[in-house]
């Protein structure tokens, strides 16, 4: 007996919670919540807190996260104004501003739906306003020349507007460009472009080096010369006075200038042979006309 | 009483097949993967609940068979007619026996193949990435499941117990099915109900248990009927039917593990174990203790214990009435009151522009013309654009690069949360807002520069920059959250032009190796001009000093030949003469004509020889050759 009143107390206390999780739900402070009674919306709670309701299938109850919700588009190509092709991609940040128009338009209040169309008109947004810019509005040496508001701004504006027309329950909270890129086939170019930047600056380095060096030898070479000729200039100069010192004694061999005619005319004929020579002597030649009076094997005349 | 059984029977079926068709549609609606192990357990319930209810009628009708046969047998007397054990005679114990002898093996062997095709196609299921409980619909089939679980326990527990009584035997297949059905429904339950409570694996996790069970009902099954070949047939002797599963019946009684266990204690110590006070106790209260236990569990949540480092956002009824510091805290029992744990004195880090990569991350060295993470590429600014020849592209068309370079940034981001109310209600994904905001910023910082000067000069002026801007981007979303620190850790060229960037170093070091050579040469050409300068002005000094001394000695050596001439003019000047000759003719070659009887023609080459070879050697000339 006591343990079937156990077992009805069980029982009772299953029921109970059983019954509360059928008659009572909570909506939480991120939460809005959407109550339909056979299927047609009649209650849209904004309120945290808990509420009762008449169990499934009377009434159902959908909850929504209403705190902003975040998506990036896909990296998508587009042509800008002046007809490069750049890939775009932005960060969308949405939340759900009617949950009670948001609810039917989305199969049963399905985000991802909700997404999936908000993506749809993001890209055709996108497109629209990135066609209406040059490449220099979204990459530029000069920062000020940016347009990256303005640009978010007006892709904001045409998928808000778009909302707002087909009351889709839902708004635009902030968006952003996430992320810019180039084709692989620009992408290519540019590298090759950053090359040849590259080459450039390599053969000026090359070049300037080059140059800096030949001006370095020439002066170089300028100064040493420079340095040997005046160098060259001194010498003369010093072997002149050594010459004019040498003219001074030159009265003396003036005292008898036939024998220092002859003394100069030997030490010319020294000098003169000091070389390899080849000398042809007849027999009157002296020394050699000691040979004239030896017996010879000449015709008797 | 008889009647009874059968009704019993065939409500245990109705029963079955009605929760299990509910079962199964409220598993479609949800999508629990637990519901579908649960959903077929409980079909194989259904089957059981009505062979036993078959079989329970087939007996029925054996028995009033017998009645009718002795209640003729009565009214008649004795008869040949009615003593025939032919089996024409009794068609119903005909039936039954050849049900038991043919359609019983042939039950278990199809529950066996159910039960072996449902673990297998329920594994194979279960594995697809894409099940999941639907969180939306998780309330209503949670209840769902407990008011199956509630209605097959009480109708299982009635069963049972009356499942005991002589000839209902055979309610206990079914009665076991129902009551270890609800244990499983409740089962299910807490799946679901994982969901409600971020544990979304519970779900996934009782399923694969639930594959296991099958399976082992699948392996008693079929051991079962292995042994059923070789049972003894006795004569008279009920046997137990094939499709009573032990495995099952365990389970839907486990207080029956009781019974045999207080028979081996018995057995072990040798006194009656099973009738002490404790074991009494225990074997009577369990429901109280099981009770107890939720009780304790429900109490457990009126406690919070918050770790260093974290804070807790405590909700009541959904709504945030405050937020939990680290220590001990006191709140409602669950539903009634949630915390939500959030790390917010820990400092969080994020990479912008690159993937970490853990085979590249051990790499010592790191370069730029080496990839060592996942790197993307950032379009960057570029003050002279230049159009050049695609050679790569078939066509001959000319491509126009855009006047933008591409840049590797590599950009720790690290962060922590300082209004976790903020934090928590802002946004539904904070820390991806917070990845997107601060990508934003660098994307929007890196086109607004060159990319010689970021890669430069500008670097530490970007990363305080970034912090700033990522930091105002912050507060203007309200996302409660301060930026630490930005590092621009790693940022270079492309890994495919890296290399172009290294070889202008290169040519920069080439070109100040050209210049010092130049200047190492000016200095040495500098150096021997000045030592030939100073040699040449030497020699000058030499040559006059030579010169003055000459001039005078040769004065002096005039003054004393002055007299010897003027003494003897012509023996003087013959002296000088031949002393001079013959010093200066030494070396020379020599040739003296003298008249001979022959007429000789000498002719002389004057030329200067080119080089010197063999014929110019002075030889020794032979006595035997006179000159001419």
């Amino acid at each position: 007996m006591k343990r079937n009143a156990m077992t009805v107390v069980i029982g009772t206390v299953l029921i109970v919670i059983f019954a509360l999780l059928l008659f009572v739900f909570q909506v939480r402070q991120s939460e809005v919540a959407v109550v339909t009674t056979f299927g047609r919306p009649t209650r849209n709670l904004t309120e945290p807190g808990a509420y009762c309701k008449w169990p499934w299938p009377v009434e159902k109850v959908y909850k929504f996260d209403q705190r902003v919700q975040n998506f990036e588009d896909r990296f998508s190509q587009n042509l800008t104004a002046d007809n490069n092709n750049l890939l775009v991609m932005v960060y969308v940040g949405w939340k759900i501003t009617d949950a009670k128009a948001f609810f039917p338009k989305f199969a049963g209040g399905s985000t991802l739906a909700a997404q999936s169309m908000l993506e749809s008109m993001l890209r055709s947004a996108k497109s629209a306003v990135v066609g209406k810019h040059p490449l220099a509005d979204f990459v530029n040496a000069d920062a000020k020349q940016l347009k990256f508001n303005a640009i978010e701004n007006e892709i904001e504006q045409a998928v808000q507007s778009q909302l707002q027309t087909n009351n889709c329950g839902i708004g635009i909270a902030f968006l952003g460009i996430k992320k810019l890129g180039l084709p692989e086939n620009v992408t290519q170019t540019v590298f090759q472009r950053m090359t040849s930047e590259r080459q450039i600056l390599i053969s000026q380095f090359e070049f300037e080096g080059e140059a800096e060096a030949q001006k370095i030898r020439s002066a170089a070479e300028r100064q040493a010369a420079e340095t040997i000729a005046n160098a060259d200039a001194a010498a003369t100069r010093i072997r002149g006075e050594g010459e004019a010192e040498a003219a001074k004694v030159l009265p003396v061999f003036q005292q008898n200038p036939e024998l220092e005619n002859f003394l100069l005319r030997i030490g010319a004929l020294q000098q003169s042979l000091n070389q390899r020579a080849t000398l042809i002597f007849d027999e009157r030649t002296p020394p050699f006309d000691l040979f004239q009076h030896l017996p010879t094997n000449a015709p008797s005349r | 009483m008889e009647r009874n059984v059968q009704k019993n029977g065939l409500v245990n079926l109705v029963a079955a097949v009605m929760i299990f068709i509910a079962a199964f549609v409220v598993t479609c609606f949800v999508n629990s993967l637990a519901g579908q192990g649960c959903s077929i357990f409980l079909g194989l319930g259904a089957l059981v609940a009505f062979a036993g209810w078959f079989q329970m009628r087939l007996e029925e009708n054996e028995r009033l068979e017998k009645l009718e046969v002795e209640e003729l047998a009565r009214a008649k007397g004795e008869s040949t007619l009615f003593t025939s054990k032919d089996a024409e005679v009794f068609p119903a114990q005909r039936a039954r026996e050849q049900f038991e002898k043919y359609f019983v093996p042939g039950f278990g062997v199809l529950l066996f193949l159910l039960e072996a095709g449902g673990a297998w196609l329920l594994w194979r299921w279960i594995a697809k990435p894409a099940n999941g409980v639907a969180p939306d619909r998780a309330m209503p089939s949670l209840a769902l499941f407990g008011i199956f679980a509630l209605l097959l326990f009480l109708l299982g527990r009635f069963s049972v117990t009356i499942a005991r009584l002589e000839n209902h035997r055979l309610l206990r297949p079914s009665a076991s099915f129902l009551l270890a059905g609800a244990y499983l429904c409740f089962v299910t339950a807490l799946g679901i109900a994982g969901v409600k409570v971020d544990f979304p694996k519970v779900d996934f996790y009782l399923a694969r248990a639930l594959c296991v069970l099958l399976g082992l009902m699948a392996a008693e099954m079929l051991g079962t009927l292995l042994l059923e070949i070789y049972r003894p047939r006795v004569k008279g002797r009920v046997a137990r039917p094939v499709y009573d599963s032990r495995l099952v019946g365990l389970l839907a009684q486990p207080e029956s593990l009781f019974t045999t266990a207080a028979q081996a204690l018995d057995y072990q110590f040798g006194f009656k174990v099973s009738e002490t006070w404790f074991f009494q106790l225990l074997q009577k209260n369990l429901p109280l203790l099981v009770l107890a236990q939720l009780v304790v569990l429900l109490l457990s949540t009126c406690v919070v214990f918050i770790d260093a480092g974290e804070q807790a956002v405590l909700e009541r009824f959904g709504r945030p009435v405050g937020v939990l510091e680290p220590g001990a805290h006191f709140k409602l029992p669950w539903p009634a009151d949630r915390i939500y744990l959030y790390r917010t004195d820990q400092i969080q880090t994020f990479d912008i522009g690159f993937t970490p990569d853990a085979q590249s991350e051990q790499a010592k060295t790191i370069l730029w013309s080496v990839s060592h993470s996942k790197e993307e590429n950032f379009l960057v600014a570029n003050r002279e654009p230049v159009t050049i020849r695609n050679e790569n592209t078939d066509t001959n068309d000319t491509l126009k690069a855009p006047p933008v370079s591409l840049i590797t940034v590599s950009i720790p981001v690290q962060f922590q949360i300082t209004n976790v109310l903020a934090w928590a209600y802002t946004n539904a994904e904070p820390t991806n807002l917070l990845q997107d905001l601060a990508t934003r910023e660098v994307v929007h910082y890196l086109a607004g520069v060159d990319l010689n000067d970021v890669m430069s000069h500008m670097r530490l002026e970007a990363a305080r920059d970034l912090r700033l801007q990522i930091q105002a981007a912050v507060d203007e979303y309200h996302l409660g959250a301060k930026i630490i620190f930005v590092g621009l850790q790693d940022i270079h060229p492309p890994v495919k032009v890296a290399g172009d960037y290294e070889k202008v170093v290169g040519a920069e070091q080439t070109k100040l190796a050209k210049i010092l050579d130049a200047r190492a040469m000016a200095i040495r050409t500098n150096a021997l001009a000045g030592a030939r300068a100073f040699t040449m002005t030497n020699v000058a000094d030499a040559t006059r000093q030579r010169l003055s001394v000459s001039a005078l000695a040769s004065a002096a050596l005039f003054t004393n030949q002055i007299p010897a001439f003027a003494a003897a003019p012509s023996v003087y000047r013959q002296r000088k003469y031949f002393q001079a000759f013959a010093d200066a003719t030494a070396g020379a070659r020599k040739y003296i004509l003298l008249v001979t009887n022959t007429q000789d023609v000498v002719i002389f080459d004057l030329e200067d020889k080119i080089r010197e070879d063999l014929l110019n050697l002075n030889v020794p000339s032979s006595p035997n050759h006179s000159s001419p």
